[in-house]
Order: C-alpha cells, then sequence, then structure tokens
C-alpha cells in the first residue's frame, strides 16, 4: 500500500465528514501526521481539484473535482442510466418518490432518487447507504441473489433501525421466499418512522440482480389498512419488468415472476 | 409561582395550549432545522398537529387520560412524518397510564412521561446518543424524577426536567444521526441540532408553564 495515498484518501474522509472546513493544524491532529506531511498532501490535492482552500480564513474543503467524480460514478451503474425515465414515470404515475438502488455490500446504495411530485421540499437521497434489510429495494435484491450471497447477507450484521425492523434471520428468509414468489418487497417503517417503501428488482439475462427499483413514502399513503396500493405494486413491477427488459433481462425475468 | 399539585383535564388542556403556541412561535426554526437534515417539514407537521390538538381538547370534556389519548390521535392523523406516529403513539401511552383517574399527581405525571418516552424509543429503537427525539426526552423524564426524588415541589422539578431537555437538544449537534432518514447522510448530519429533540424541549417548556398555571389562553 501507498502510504501517501491512504493518507490523502484520510483527508478527503475528514473533509467530507461534519466538520466541513478544517486548517492544517486541525487535520494533522486528528490524523496524527506532522502538520509538514498534511500541508504537502493539502497542496498536491489542491493542485488536483480534490481539496480547495477558502482564501479568507485558510482552512481546506472538498474539491469540485469530486462531484465530477461523484456523478461519474453514478454513472458507470447503467442501471441508473436506464432508469431515469423509467423512474420519472413511476413518480407521475403514482405521484409518489421513486428510487434506485444497486447493492453494495450489506448496504443498497441509492444511486438515483425523483422527488416526490408535489412541490414539496425533500431531502435527495442518491448516495445513501441504506442497510439491505431495512429496505424494499434491499430486500428484492436480495430476494433474487445467489443463495451464497443470500446467506451472507442474513449472516451479516442485520441492525435494528426502528421497533418494526426485523432482524430475526429466519423471519426475513421468509420474507424473501415470499418476494421471490410475489415479484415485490414490501418495507413498512422498518427504516423510519412513519415512511414504507414497495420495491421490484432489475434482473440481467441470467435473473441475476442489477438493482431494484422503488416507490417510498408516507406509509399512510402506500399501506392502506394493512394492504399495499395495488395501483403501486403494479406499476413498481412494471416499471422493473420494463428496465430488466432494456437490461436484456426480459424472458428469464418474465419467467420468475 | 401557583403551583397545581393536583392535575387535572385542565391541565391537560394547558399543556397543550401552552405547547401549540410553543410550535407556533417556533414553527420557522423548526423548519429551518429540518431543512438542514430532512425534509423541511417539522415546523408546519407539529403546529398543524398541535393546532388539531388543542381543537379537538375545546371544551374540555373527558378524564385527563381519555384527553391525552385524543390528542395522541389527533398527532398521529395529522402531523406525518416520524413525528406523528412517535408523538401521537406517546400522547396515546400516556393517555392509557392515566387509565380513568380523574386526577392526578406529580408521581403521575412521572409516569405517563417514562410511558411515553418508553413506547417512542420502542416504536423508534432509538437510543441516547442516537440523535432523536430521546436524547431531549430521557434526559427531561430522569431530571423530572430527580427533581421529585429530591423533594422538590412540582414547578421546580417541571423547570429541571426543562432544563435537561433543553441540555438534551444542544448536545444533539455535534451528533451523528443513527436513526430516522438523517441517518442516510451519515457524518453530514454532524453539525446539526436535531429537530425532534428540539421540539421536544417546547413540549417540555410547555410542560412547565402548564404546571406553574400559565394564562390558559391559545
Amino acid at each position: 500500500m501507498i502510504q501517501s495515498v491512504r493518507r490523502a484518501g484520510a483527508i478527503l474522509r475528514e473533509l467530507g465528514s461534519g466538520d466541513k472546513r478544517l486548517g492544517v493544524t486541525e487535520l494533522a491532529d486528528r490524523l496524527g501526521l506532522a502538520k509538514a506531511t498534511v500541508y504537502g498532501l493539502l497542496r498536491s490535492l489542491e493542485a488536483e481539484e480534490l481539496v480547495e482552500r477558502d482564501v479568507e480564513t485558510g482552512k481546506y474543503r472538498l474539491g469540485p473535482t469530486l462531484l465530477q467524480l461523484g456523478n461519474a460514478y453514478l454513472d458507470a451503474h447503467e442501471l441508473r442510466a436506464r432508469s431515469l425515465l423509467w423512474a420519472d414515470s413511476l413518480a407521475t404515475r403514482t405521484s409518489e418518490a421513486v428510487r434506485v438502488g444497486v447493492p453494495n455490500g450489506h448496504n443498497v446504495l441509492i444511486v438515483h432518487h425523483v422527488f416526490r411530485p408535489d412541490n414539496s421540499v425533500q431531502i435527495l437521497e442518491v448516495g445513501a447507504a441504506i442497510p439491505w434489510h431495512v429496505s424494499a429495494l434491499g430486500k428484492a435484491i436480495a430476494a433474487y441473489d445467489d443463495p451464497d450471497v443470500a446467506r451472507r447477507l442474513l449472516e451479516g450484521p442485520l441492525p435494528r433501525l426502528t421497533g418494526r425492523t426485523i432482524t430475526d434471520p429466519e423471519e426475513l428468509a421468509r420474507a424473501l421466499e415470499e418476494i421471490h414468489r410475489s415479484g415485490v418487497a414490501v418495507e413498512d417503517q422498518e427504516a423510519v418512522i412513519g415512511e414504507a417503501e414497495v420495491a421490484a428488482a432489475v434482473l440481467d439475462h441470467h435473473g441475476r440482480p442489477l438493482g431494484a427499483i422503488g416507490v417510498a413514502g408516507p406509509v399512510e399513503r402506500l399501506i392502506l389498512d394493512g394492504v399495499v396500493r395495488a395501483d403501486v405494486v403494479g406499476a413498481v413491477k412494471e416499471s422493473a419488468r420494463g428496465l430488466s427488459r432494456e437490461l436484456g433481462g426480459g424472458r428469464r425475468f418474465a419467467r420468475a415472476h | 409561582m401557583a403551583v397545581a399539585e393536583r392535575l387535572d383535564g385542565d391541565f391537560v388542556r394547558r399543556w397543550i395550549v401552552e405547547a401549540a403556541r410553543g410550535i407556533r412561535e417556533q414553527r420557522d426554526y423548526l423548519t429551518q432545522l429540518d431543512a438542514a437534515i430532512g425534509d423541511a417539514d417539522h415546523g408546519a407537521n407539529m403546529d398543524r398537529g398541535f393546532e388539531a390538538a388543542l381543537a379537538g381538547l375545546s371544551p374540555v370534556d373527558g378524564s385527563p387520560g381519555e384527553l391525552l389519548a385524543r390528542v395522541g390521535d389527533t398527532l398521529v392523523l395529522t402531523v406525518g412524518g416520524a413525528a406523528g406516529p412517535l408523538y401521537g403513539s406517546a400522547f396515546r401511552c400516556m393517555g392509557r397510564e392515566l387509565a380513568d383517574a380523574d386526577v392526578f399527581d406529580a408521581e403521575g405525571l412521572l409516569s405517563l412521561l417514562r410511558a411515553g418516552l418508553g413506547e417512542m424509543k420502542r416504536l423508534g429503537a432509538a437510543r441516547l446518543g442516537d440523535k432523536t427525539i430521546v436524547d431531549a426526552f430521557e434526559p427531561a423524564t430522569i431530571a423530572f424524577e430527580r427533581g421529585l426524588r429530591a423533594g422538590e415541589e412540582l414547578g421546580r422539578a417541571a423547570a429541571r426536567a426543562r432544563a435537561a431537555a433543553e441540555e438534551g437538544m444542544l448536545a444533539t449537534v455535534p451528533m451523528q444521526a443513527r436513526k430516522g432518514r438523517a441517518s442516510y447522510l451519515g457524518p453530514r448530519s454532524v453539525g446539526h441540532q436535531d429537530p425532534g429533540a428540539t421540539s421536544t424541549m417546547i413540549l417540555f417548556a410547555a410542560l412547565e408553564r402548564a404546571v406553574t398555571g400559565g394564562d390558559g389562553e391559545p
């Protein structure tokens, strides 16, 4: 491992955490490095526009190149590029927010998010990493995962995020079977109190999950008296099927459902 | 200050009057806090909910327990977001705790605060330090109990609870959210005061005013 690259990474992570502007001394203290070392790293990072220096305070913050790199990372996911139109139309049809996620270890990474089309202020969740088992996207993906992958997920960490989070691996395994059977995953206040999500997996031509697309919103608008809105279920499955077809998984997907 | 040691339905109404007023006054502030780490709707949601809850308490026509449960039902239906189910269930639970007693005392108030706190912790699976309502509600409840155990009169214990809620609210600033939507933001939630802990502080400030009489006018 090249030490200076690791140290540069540590600097970027510090600048990406709570304190968004840090001076050389603060960074040196936090990383346990000499000030001269940190200064040299910062100058190199600044030359690459990975950090920028505030002229007035002399403190450093993340640089604009990172945004371009972040976007490039998102664009590398073909599912994201293909999902833009599907997600827009799904949001319009259901009048709710739509999220697209890809598997990322024990999390599902949100790679696209369309706001609920009602002009309310909403927070962009692109880049959020959500534990797979508290997300309809994550469960939809896991239900089509290779059995080995699914087993590793079930044996991995299953943190409790609300009183409704399912943390029992056996109960989750049963839920995944049911999702595989019905083709749709539902999450009812398992991640955030008051919120629900309905999602379906997007599959490649081998039937392997590339990710998932889902509708997220206030639980009282998606689940009425314990029953998920049928129009939402239909629209979500249709979008996932369309996306799978575009990505080459159409026939296999149709069979799986 | 005249302190009511016998708490009744009028006390419940005074609490909600003061809470609705506090939230109305802090509505934009709550929204501003929520804009940093949430959907920027906490102020509007809470204002709508407590105005509706207050409307449901005129006239005061029931036992304190019934009134609290009614407040809870209204909050669940009108607040939305995570705050609706959390505060709403807490008030329902407080109401159940009192059963059909016509009056209760400081110990009764403590047991209903505990019941409300317990319900929110159960629903949200939240602990101290997660950057949620619990970070203000739990220290406030503990401080209230400590005051009573030290033999303090109700007004003094309620003031202590309010101060602890305020301290707990301020302590959420450097925390990284581990529960709720703000937790998706990871380290980006650091440096922002939690809107839920802030509205809880408002509820405890309202409780203090209600205990010491208040003017009972919305």
